[in-house]
């Protein structure tokens, strides 16, 4: 072994990988070089300092958030791979036939085909064809909810509510957003309301439709008081991506001053100082201004207000 | 050459992640038990941040459950996982660093010599101290670093969970020890002549 070596061989030795010859060679070197053993005596000493740097624990609450999360998902990946899968051509042929028959009986029945359904309206359907949403204002409980959004940019919601219901239609329609916002307060699970803020957050905003009142009161609704910081975040983020008005404003400001989360009172000053760019506004500018200065703040939360406020026409 | 329990019961935690292939959330749940608290303190020690290293690990077991099906079986399931919170790690940091640049006054400075003589203000000192030298280092020799002495990987694991060769884990840990004992030896750690 040599000097220029003193360090690899001390470190495999420290890590437990080195063989015994090499072992022998270190101890072998040290005792007859005195620079070496100062060396490896600073070389071990550092590497004990380094125990001085505790273990962030688990705590119980982290443990209980993260539990549930992790259910949610689970349940949700369960729900997926057992979805009923195609049914043979042939069935679905037959039961196409009978609707169309149906279908042509009720019209003929109607007065003769003429009414037709205004493109791009919402439509809704059910196992037994049940046309309308469920009376919300009763908060009813939904479940196995699904979305997606096709290649028109319609929005489709499947649901159970005692019998399995999809409702399907742009995002701006009346019911889809009705819908859209109850899922959004309503939803139990840290999952599920993720899922939901997604599909507002892939639907609504810049160069797409304009959300709802009901929709933005429910995102404000969840930044303020979802107890996961992951779907406070996600709804703060929704909001940010919206065109600033009083409401949205209130709810990051709120944010800002109250959320224990450092992750969304960053969403929420990026948000408010993208708004005071366009029209600063007195309460924005002295809650990034406090936010600045506050020394008890998460650095990179200051540190985005102190660039927000400079970037601020004032 | 001795030789490394590394990890503790690798065919117990295959088990596990078939279970999790099944839809079994007590698969995800037991993982959790088992690696929470060392994916815990490695994100904490990658971001410096306790919100962000458990948003983080909260993230890998999100991906894990996802991913389950992925998994191939050539590498440890603990391996795989330090992998992934490696990644995540990262990502979150490019993320907060294209977001901000953290001010140097949001970084507790290390004590000044001859500061500290009451014992636990001297060892929140000396902890502190050693975050910031870990602070210090490139996010590379940070993580083999860390993998090594914090949760005693052999080089081999740490190469597999960082995607890098054995050589080129010893030079990162190598680098990251002189770079250490360097600031510890200029005098910066002077809690250690306050102790």
């Amino acid at each position: 072994m040599e000097c220029r070596e003193l360090t690899e061989y001390a470190l495999g030795r420290l890590l437990g990988e080195a063989p015994s010859r090499e072992r022998k060679e270190l101890d072998a070197h040290v005792a007859g070089c005195a620079s070496c053993r100062a060396e490896l005596a600073a070389l071990e000493e550092t590497w004990e300092t380094l125990g001085a740097d505790l273990d962030l624990p688990v705590t119980p609450e982290f443990r209980a958030r993260t539990v549930e999360l992790l259910e949610d998902e689970t349940a949700r990946l369960r729900i997926r791979s057992f979805r009923p899968g195609a049914r043979s051509p042939r069935v679905l042929a037959q039961a196409a036939a009978i609707l169309v028959a149906a279908a042509l009986g009720y019209v003929a029945a109607k007065g003769g085909i003429g009414s037709v359904t205004k493109a791009g309206n919402a439509s809704a359907s059910t196992g037994n064809a049940a046309p309308s949403l469920p009376d919300l204002s009763k908060n009813p409980r939904l479940t196995n909810v699904s979305y997606r959004t096709d290649s028109d940019g319609r929005v489709a919601i499947e649901f159970d509510a005692t019998t399995h219901r999809s409702i399907t239609g742009p995002p701006d329609d009346p019911r889809v957003s009705s819908l859209l916002a109850y899922l959004l307060s309503a939803n139990e699970t840290a999952g599920e309301k993720s899922r939901a803020i997604e599909l507002v957050s892939q639907n609504f905003g810049p160069g797409a439709a304009v959300a709802s009142p009901e929709i933005v009161r429910a995102l404000a609704t969840t930044v303020r008081r979802d107890r996961n910081p992951g779907v406070r975040k996600k709804a703060a983020e929704a909001l940010a991506s919206f065109r600033s008005t009083a409401e949205i404003r209130a709810a990051l400001l709120a944010a800002l001053a109250n959320d224990p989360n450092p992750g969304v009172r960053l969403v929420a000053v990026d948000a408010l100082a993208a708004a005071a760019k366009e029209a600063p506004d007195p309460k924005t500018i002295q809650s990034l201004r406090e936010k600045a200065f506050d020394p008890s703040e998460n650095g990179f939360v200051r540190a985005r207000a102190a660039s927000a406020l400079k970037a601020i026409d004032l | 050459m001795s030789v490394k329990a590394w990890p503790a019961d690798d065919s117990g935690d295959k088990s596990l992640l078939e279970r999790l292939r099944r839809g079994d959330a007590g698969g995800a749940e037991e993982l959790f038990e088992r690696y929470a608290p060392a994916l815990l303190k490695f994100a904490d020690r990658m971001l410096s941040d306790r919100e962000s290293a458990e948003e983080v690990t909260q993230e890998v077991f999100v991906k894990v459950i996802s991913r389950a099906h992925q998994y191939d079986g050539r590498a440890a399931v603990a391996s795989w996982l330090f992998a992934i919170a490696a990644n995540a790690c990262r990502d979150r940091r490019r993320r907060d660093r294209r977001a901000a640049v953290v001010p140097l006054d949001s970084v507790g400075e290390l004590p000044a010599a001859g500061v500290g003589a009451e014992s636990r203000l001297a060892s929140r000192e000396r902890r502190a101290a050693v975050r910031k030298a870990l602070e210090g280092l490139s996010e590379e020799q940070r993580e083999a670093l860390v993998l090594a002495r914090y949760h005693g990987l052999p080089y081999a694991e740490i190469a597999r969970v960082l995607g890098i060769s054995v050589g080129a884990v010893k030079t990162r840990i190598f680098r990251a020890v002189e770079n250490l004992k360097a600031r510890f030896s200029e005098g910066e750690a002077s809690w250690n002549a306050a102790n």
